[in-house]
């Protein structure tokens, strides 16, 4: 898969299922299908569908490893939406030393 | 990275983890003071954005529920608009507001919420905001907000 496409990414993370395995997948590594449906109360079908979408998306990979389907974040899609991050915090940071000089100016 | 078992507790562990973007710096000035650069449209216009950005439109209804909307430009030609609605307007302390890009068909692309708090320090007034990455559907739902496109906004307006 080429470029992760941010809007798709941000759709897939929306859901807080689909957000919670993201999450598991990035702090423990890989984990099988099984294992990550297991703490859900939804069924198993169910979280299929949220790997789909996940995959869909760019986050996750998933591969066949004897019989065990096992699935991994894609990073290039965390870089992805880190690198936004980065642009906000960028414009927060020009944005508060406009701020700043704006403050210290005398009152109109 | 917190082990989370459970989709609600995930929900607002996730605003609360690395997928949410905290600033804070100390202003010397009262709280009133940064709180009104925040809703006085004509303050707002004179920071807002990197520097040879300017803000030929602003328009701000400063009221819990109210909306709020931004032309940014520059000299060479490039406009963008935001545009957001205030969840919650609490002055000095708290100003929370969503912020999102607006197409020019006037829909709106991915938006995130804003929560400023405003504390009153010695030198002045320490601000913290915290921007969440994004929201869920239910939120998404809840607040009427659209998936639309456009994260390249903000990359033109560093261009």
């Amino acid at each position: 898969m080429s470029q992760p496409d941010l809007p798709t990414v941000f759709a897939a993370l929306a859901d807080p299922t689909r957000l919670a395995i993201v999450e598991r997948l990035l702090a423990e590594g890989e984990r099988s299908a099984g294992e990550i449906a297991e703490p859900f109360s939804i069924s198993k079908p169910a979280i299929s569908k949220h790997l789909n979408v996940l995959e869909a998306a760019g986050l996750i990979e998933r591969r066949i490893e004897r019989q065990w389907r096992v699935c991994r974040v894609r990073p290039e899609a965390i870089r992805a939406v880190d690198a936004w991050m980065d642009r906000y915090r960028a414009f927060w940071s020009v944005s508060f030393d406009r701020l700043e000089k704006l403050l210290e100016q005398p009152d109109n | 990275m917190s082990d989370h078992m459970n989709a609600a507790q995930a929900e607002s562990e996730g605003r609360n983890g690395d997928r949410t973007l905290v600033v804070e710096r100390v202003f010397r000035a009262t709280p009133e003071k940064v709180f009104a650069a925040w809703t006085d449209p004509i303050q707002l216009a004179k920071w807002w954005g990197p520097e040879g950005m300017f803000a030929p439109d602003v328009e701000m209804d400063a009221r819990t529920g109210g909306a709020w909307r931004t032309v940014m430009a520059n000299d060479d030609g490039m406009r963008v608009t935001v545009s957001g609605r205030y969840r919650e307007v609490s002055p000095p302390d708290r100003l929370v507001m969503t912020w999102g890009w607006q197409q020019e068909d006037g829909t709106r692309g991915h938006e995130t919420e804003i929560v400023l708090t405003l504390e009153d320090v010695p030198e002045g007034t320490r601000l913290r905001l915290v921007q969440s990455v994004f929201e869920t559907a239910d939120d998404r739902n809840r607040h009427g907000m659209g998936w639309n496109s456009s994260f390249n906004d903000l990359e033109r307006v560093f261009a």
